[in-house]
């Protein structure tokens, strides 16, 4: 441990103490040669095949994966960062939270110095922004895959309202700005009688943040919430939009949100290409109804992970160079292809493989070229440390417009009183 | 109070200690007795029965509930009207928990720790409750208070000390860092110690000291078989409580062969999304060997609160 | 199961030794017929005074190991600036109490917690009174009723939560969906702050009545039958007996619950964390916090943003504290029933 920790000594005591009472060892034996390298994941990445592979290439390398709750997952992570132990060799780290974790690059071995510095070209610009620390000397993560985003919307339900239902006819609506969508939402809700137009208000808030060239940041890592254009300008059409009955104000994962997919209770909402395969797999009464449009602004990237190897870990050249071969173009087509997990690397982008896709439960959409045009959009933005957190907080903000326990005003000074507890 | 009932057992040979906990109870009332107390305990009426039915529906059926909603796929959850029976993908879904989680492993580490955990608090619990409620001593109150107080602590925050001391322990990723924090339960000392305060005529311990027991025969042969009511009720909540504890071993076991049931299930989730049938196919399947328990238990239980009914 | 072995324990018997004839001093057996005792009297006064300490030094010892130096610690990280996520940590004295004590958001988090706590535990623990005196009658397939209590503690908290937060629903779920058959309106359970803390109440009190009614039926049972003949033949009817008989002679066990219930009252986490559907909004309690509980509040500083160990730490101290106050007050108000 590197920290220093003025109660050692105390611990030291307390630990003697218990050990009288009996103690029990565990070690992961290492003496016939081969390493196990402990990769632990938030869910399945579909990387099993890869690992009997890589076996194969490396027989001294074994692999044993660990995989816990999205938010477990993390929470654990920093936990064991913080301790210093108990983290696995390899570990994903979900875009929302690698921030959080740039901001303490000694809690990880620095990839440039295993030879990632070789590699920057492979990744999209912004992916591997992603996992550099704000001085750029060092980087702690490899990116896995992206979430470019796309506009997914009800056929039946636009035809409804007298909207056109072809895919290109949908993406020229919006195709502008996202003044143009919410116009759009208007001429629904007049058409509908008030029906919804999305989901929540959060998200569209949170996509339109996205795509600006600052977020919520500076690269001082100080908060530009209240003096960043942008954020004011998502704000103000959201609350047009919230203020024209537009939100469905559905919390995701919830079970009235997954009941929407299938009920068409919303006609439109912003999905990444992992989330086409939820809406497949749950609303499979709705075949056919959902389709894929572009998303307003052009491009913008939701979700995506990276893999990271903490300091803790014995073995890091062995684990840098399973991850550098698991993240190369090559292995990440593969996992695309297990799971639709969509790949960060632009050399891949002109793969038949990958731009010929289409899913038939969105009339055949060609959601390679969507995700694909989405992905190769998207600008690089400063991430600061609490950029998960303090876009919730903002999104809480809309959250209280939207069941009307606040006016906008209201809302936007909590808003601003809550983040100052950020800085 | 008939005189009977208040008898002093003859402290019997240690050799015939555990029989002597069934049948030599204190103050076994004879038949005759036990006819007349059964027939004041009232025949219960039909409005009776009527409302355990109708608790008995409101407790079991978000269980029943959960198992419709693993049978099907996650768009069935709010369909209107909701459903009501199982639906068809029951069994791929269980495939597929089984294909996914080491659940044999899983299930044979949470049998050790909730096991050993179990055993330890009724034990320690019973011995703790027995002094507090019956024995005379300097600083019982503010000790009883201080066992009290520990249970007023927030505990979520103790993980992370209790993490490090684990380090330094080497007992990270090993279940004895799952089972030493709870070996012994505040929880089960008040607990014991209440129902003690109630349910031993202090006379009792008094005539046995008196025949020159020890402290210690005394609760092996008296306490202990007067607590079985409690600790029995007692023993199934410590149990079910380690079976479904989550927030600790989740942070202190990461190898795969440590895994608890509760942390097995964690690995079912998906990447950015989670298949919530599947989840809740695999929490049922969890809750299987606890309902076997339950059932095995079942008449201890019963006969546990009897034997507490005939004693006074 | 239920007998722990005696050789694990610490306090080994111990028995009086009849061979010890040396020592002169031994107690003299008063018992017509009982076998002699001769147990020297030092180890009999031994026994009597050390005995209890014996009895009660494996909880303390335990608890003093992984109990009192986790919590110690937080107490002293509790007077730092110190996040999980950096190394630094700044000596801040009481700054986090401070800040704490001033912070609107925690005193919201109190008056939520009080709130639930008093919808949650009043009715529970009247209904779990009133359950364990039916199952106290002669019941047919008495198992079967007893065991039924304790299903909701078997669901784990997942299920529980899925569950739950589905019939909360306010478009699909099944209550809204009851409530409309009715003619009475739907509600959006999540949104109010009564409505959704009438709904977490729920979900503690469909957890932990059967377990409750246990607690007490164990407890009832211990109850002389005598004390019943003789109220019976005064002519006092089942539910008199309950409150003139039963409910006195269980007292300690009340006390017990009532006093457990509030402790674990002011600690509830998981339910209100899931009925906000487990993400920003679970952790906040909502979006106006209208449901957010002091654990919540401790989680939301301690395990998500900024991972602020030491500000989290004086969260749980005074959380603490709070527990403490509301404890003690529940107890002198059970005297005060019992006095008059």
């Amino acid at each position: 441990m590197k920290t220093s920790r003025p109660s050692r000594a105390a611990l030291a005591v307390v630990a003697a103490a218990a050990l009288v009472a009996g103690s029990a060892a565990a070690c992961s034996g290492e003496d016939d040669g081969t390493i196990t390298l402990s990769v632990g994941l938030f869910g399945d990445f579909g990387f099993g095949p890869l690992y009997e592979e890589y076996s194969k290439l490396n027989p001294e390398i074994k692999f044993e994966e660990r995989i816990a709750e999205f938010s477990d997952h993390h929470t654990n992570l920093t936990t064991h960062l913080a301790t210093g132990s108990g983290a696995a060799d390899i570990e994903a780290v979900e875009v929302g939270f690698v921030s959080q974790y740039t901001a303490q690059p000694d809690r990880f071995h620095n990839l440039l110095d295993l030879g990632a510095d070789e590699l920057e070209g492979q990744w999209l610009d912004w992916k591997w922004q992603q996992a550099l620390s704000a001085d750029g000397e060092s980087l702690i993560g490899l990116g896995t895959d992206v979430g470019g985003m796309a506009m997914c919307y009800r056929t039946d339900l636009f035809e409804a309202a007298g909207l056109p239902t072809e895919r290109d006819a949908v993406s020229a609506l919006w195709a502008e700005s996202w003044d143009d969508y919410v116009a759009v939402g208007h001429q629904y809700a007049e058409a509908t009688d008030g029906a919804y137009f999305f989901e929540s208000s959060g998200n569209m808030f949170r996509a339109m943040v996205e795509q600006a060239p600052e977020g919520v940041y500076d690269r001082d890592n100080e908060l530009i919430v209240e003096s960043n254009p942008a954020i004011s300008e998502a704000w103000d059409l959201s609350v047009e939009a919230i203020e024209a009955g537009m939100s469905n104000r559905l919390g995701a994962w919830t079970p009235e949100w997954n009941a929407g997919f299938n009920e068409g209770t919303f006609a439109t909402i912003i999905c990444p290409a992992w989330m086409t395969s939820y809406i497949e797999t749950n609303a499979p009464d709705a075949s056919g109804l959902w389709d894929i449009a572009t998303v307003p602004g052009g491009a913008g990237n939701m979700g995506g992970s990276h893999l990271v190897l903490p300091e803790q870990g014995d073995h890091p050249e062995e684990a840098y160079a399973f991850i550098e071969w698991l993240t190369a173009p090559e292995q990440q087509l593969k996992v695309f292809e297990a799971t639709g997990n969509f790949p960060s690397t632009p050399s891949l982008y002109e793969d038949e493989a990958l731009t010929g896709l289409t899913k038939a439960y969105f009339n055949e959409a060609p959601v390679g070229e969507i995700f694909t045009a989405a992905a190769q959009a998207v600008q690089p933005q400063y991430q600061g440390p609490l950029q998960g957190d303090v876009l919730a907080t903002i999104g809480q903000g809309l959250g209280r417009i939207e069941d009307g326990s606040q006016t906008p005003e209201e809302a936007w000074a909590q808003v601003l009183n809550d983040l100052e507890s950020f800085k | 109070m008939t005189s009977q009932d208040l008898a002093p057992t003859p402290v019997e040979p240690p050799a015939d200690s555990r029989r002597s906990g069934r049948t030599a109870l204190p103050g076994r009332p004879d038949r005759r007795a036990r006819a007349r107390m059964r027939a004041l305990r009232e025949q219960p009426g039909r409005l009776a029965y009527l409302t355990l039915v109708a608790v008995l529906f409101f407790s079991g059926f978000p269980i029943y509930y959960s198992v419709v909603v693993a049978s099907r796929d996650n768009s069935a959850l709010a369909s209107i009207p909701p459903p009501v029976v199982p639906g068809a993908n029951l069994i791929e879904n269980v495939q597929r928990v089984f294909d996914t989680v080491p659940f044999g492993a899983a299930l044979v580490n949470s049998l050790i720790v909730s096991g050993i955990v179990t055993v330890s608090v009724v034990f320690f619990s019973t011995l703790a409750g027995f002094a507090f409620a019956k024995l005379q001593f300097k600083g019982t109150k503010v000790l009883l208070l201080g066992v009290i107080a520990t249970m007023m602590v927030p505990m979520q925050l103790g993980v992370i000390p209790l993490y490090m001391l684990m380090i330094e322990l080497e007992w990270t990723d090993t279940l004895w860092a799952v089972i030493a924090p709870a070996l012994v339960s505040a929880f089960g000392v008040f607990f014991m110690t209440q129902y003690l305060r109630g349910a031993m005529p202090g006379s009792l311990i008094e005539s046995a000291r008196m025949d020159g027991a020890s402290t210690f025969r005394i609760f092996w042969q008296i306490v202990m078989p007067a607590a079985r009511p409690a600790a029995v009720v007692l023993g199934v909540l410590t149990f079910l409580n380690s079976w479904n504890d989550y927030f600790w071993p989740l942070i202190v076991l990461s190898s795969p062969d440590t895994y608890t049931v509760q942390v097995a299930l964690s690995t079912l989730s998906g990447g950015y999304v989670t298949d919530q049938s599947l989840v809740l196919t695999g929490t049922a399947l969890a809750t299987l060997p606890l309902l076997a328990v339950f059932a095995l238990l079942g008449k201890y239980m019963i006969s546990g609160i009897m034997q507490g009914a005939v004693k006074g | 199961m239920i007998q722990g072995r005696p050789g694990s324990s610490p306090g080994r018997p111990r028995r009086p030794v009849p061979d010890c004839e040396s020592d002169p001093m031994t107690i003299a057996a008063k018992g017509k017929g009982a076998p002699v005792k001769t147990a020297p009297l030092l180890r009999y006064r031994l026994d009597l005074k050390a005995s209890p300490y014996l009895y009660i030094a494996p909880f303390f010892a335990l608890f003093a190991v992984f109990g009192i130096f986790p919590l110690a610690y937080t107490a002293w990280v509790s007077t730092h600036e110190w996040s999980l996520l950096s190394d630094e940590r700044v000596f801040v004295g009481f700054g986090n109490y401070e800040t704490l004590l001033t912070d609107p958001y925690f005193w919201n988090a109190l008056g939520n917690t009080l709130s639930i706590l008093l919808l949650a535990t009043v009715p529970q623990l009247f209904a779990a009174l009133f359950l364990a005196h039916l199952l106290t009658t002669r019941l047919r397939g008495q198992t079967f009723w007893r065991m039924g209590m304790l299903l909701p503690n078997v669901a784990s908290v997942v299920a529980v939560a899925v569950i739950f937060s589905t019939m909360f629903g306010r478009d699909f779920g099944l209550i809204n969906w009851v409530l409309e058959s009715l003619g009475a309106g739907r509600i959006d359970w999540q949104t109010g702050k009564a409505s959704s803390h009438v709904a977490i109440a729920v979900m503690i009190a469909w957890k932990w009545t059967g377990y409750n009614a246990l607690i007490y039926l164990a407890a009832m049972q211990a109850v002389p039958r005598e004390v019943y003949e003789a109220a019976h033949l005064d002519g006092a009817s089942r539910l008199q007996q309950l409150f003139s008989v039963t409910v006195p002679m269980i007292r300690p066990t009340i006390v017990f619950t009532v006093i457990v219930s509030t402790i674990y009252g002011l600690q509830i986490f998981a339910e209100p964390q899931l009925f906000g559907g487990g993400g920003t909004n679970g952790i906040t309690g909502g979006a106006s916090r209208q449901f957010q509980t002091l654990t919540l509040y401790l989680y939301e500083h301690g395990f998500n943003r900024g991972f602020q160990f030491g500000y989290a730490s004086a969260v749980a101290w005074t959380m603490f504290a709070v527990i403490v106050i509301v404890a003690l007050l529940n107890y002198v108000f059970i005297r005060r029933i019992r006095s008059s």
